[in-house]
């Protein structure tokens, strides 16, 4: 079984399917991090807000900030999959 | 009534083409290829002028008017909406990038540095979003229409985040001198843990350099094939129902990067470019 897996020639249906696969997994888990990053980021903006209301604009900046270095993650994660998928 | 009527297009949308389920001839991503249109070799330089070129010439060119019409004309100077707008964006430049970063000793050299990164990116990321007659193919003579980011291309962000590492690396050198500057990588710990901490440091500064470019470069690249794709989905699916339900997606889609990514990005390119120059400038011990 193994040995069928890698003398497979690169252009066969199990290496299409699994690369989409893997595009697939890397985009969604990069998603899945970035999405909690980002939900947290809101909640604990949210929180300080409520909080201490007059601090809201020194904030703003701080959570813009957070919210793009989380945000890239997923980015990552989809150039690492379309790596992957095009030099595989 | 409204509602059910689009849950029945959508319906129709989704099981019509399965009739016609053949692959049509459309690929988002060969809008990101570049096509040499004048071309000029210097050597091993390719310099040709191509559609990305084309994009950042005219994103300048809006930049230089920008800082003309908003902030330098007379007109610009009288109070009103004129005045107020490019106020604004001076305000955002200072206090929300340049004191956020930079050492106030700093900040006369490094401040129009960031500014002019803010306003480029922002005026080159925008013009990505609006439709011009420069996607080099033509339709019976006419010039078709499209969107292109220069900003989706890695070599034009790579180039941009070249400049900040330079820069930083540059200025941390002038200000505290070389051997200083160098040992204020080192971080203070055990003499074992060093000679893991030390590589990791030194990775991180060139992870800045990727960092950076990668954000700009996939944000931009990512947000036009996700508009690109979802209304090319008609023509991938061959069925003009699909438009009921592709249309009003892709206009979110649209709108959400018109309103809250093209700004965002270039605020975050500007602002990490402020904080790596500052922190150079005045490492931390």
């Amino acid at each position: 079984m193994i040995n069928l897996l890698f003398s497979a020639a690169s252009n066969s249906p199990i290496t299409h399917a699994g690369k989409a696969i893997g595009l697939a997994l890397g985009v969604g888990l990069g998603a899945l991090g970035a999405g909690v990053g980002i939900g947290n980021i809101f909640g604990s903006m949210i929180q300080s807000v409520a909080r201490q209301p007059e601090l809201r604009g020194e904030l703003q900046g701080i959570q813009w900030l957070g919210f793009a270095l989380t945000e890239a993650v997923v980015f990552y994660g989809l150039l690492g999959s379309i790596l992957a998928y095009v030099l595989v | 009534m409204m509602r059910r009527a689009l849950a029945l297009a959508t319906t129709v949308a989704l099981v019509a083409p399965s009739a016609a389920f053949a692959r049509g001839s459309f690929d988002p991503t060969k809008e990101f290829e570049q096509h040499e249109w004048v071309p000029i070799h210097l050597g091993p330089l390719n310099l040709s002028i191509t559609k990305a070129v084309a994009y950042l010439m005219l994103g300048s060119v809006l930049t230089i008017l920008f800082g003309i019409f908003f902030m330098r004309s007379k007109a610009a100077r009288v109070p009103g909406r004129r005045e107020t707008l490019g106020e604004l964006a001076y305000e955002v430049a200072q206090t929300q990038i340049a004191e956020q970063g930079l050492p106030s000793k700093a900040m006369s050299r490094w401040f129009p540095y960031c500014a002019s990164l803010l306003l480029f990116i922002f005026v080159v990321n925008l013009i990505g979003f609006i439709p011009l007659p420069l996607t080099g193919e033509t339709w019976h003579g006419v010039p078709t229409w499209g969107i292109y980011a220069a900003t989706s291309s890695i070599s034009v962000t790579l180039a941009l985040a070249l400049l900040t590492f330079v820069f930083t690396h540059v200025e941390g050198v002038r200000w505290n001198g070389p051997v200083r500057y160098f040992k204020s990588w080192i971080p203070e710990a055990p003499a074992g843990l060093l000679i893991l901490i030390v590589p990791l440091e030194v990775l991180g500064q060139f992870m800045r350099l990727i960092s950076l470019s990668v954000r700009l470069f996939a944000n931009m690249l990512a947000g036009h094939i996700l508009i690109l794709t979802f209304l090319g989905l008609m023509f991938i699916l061959q069925s003009v129902v699909l438009a009921v339900l592709v249309v009003p997606v892709g206009i979110l889609f649209y709108l959400f990067e018109v309103i809250i990514v093209v700004g965002i990005q270039a605020f975050i390119f500007a602002a990490l470019s402020a904080i790596y120059i500052g922190s150079a400038i005045e490492p931390e011990h």
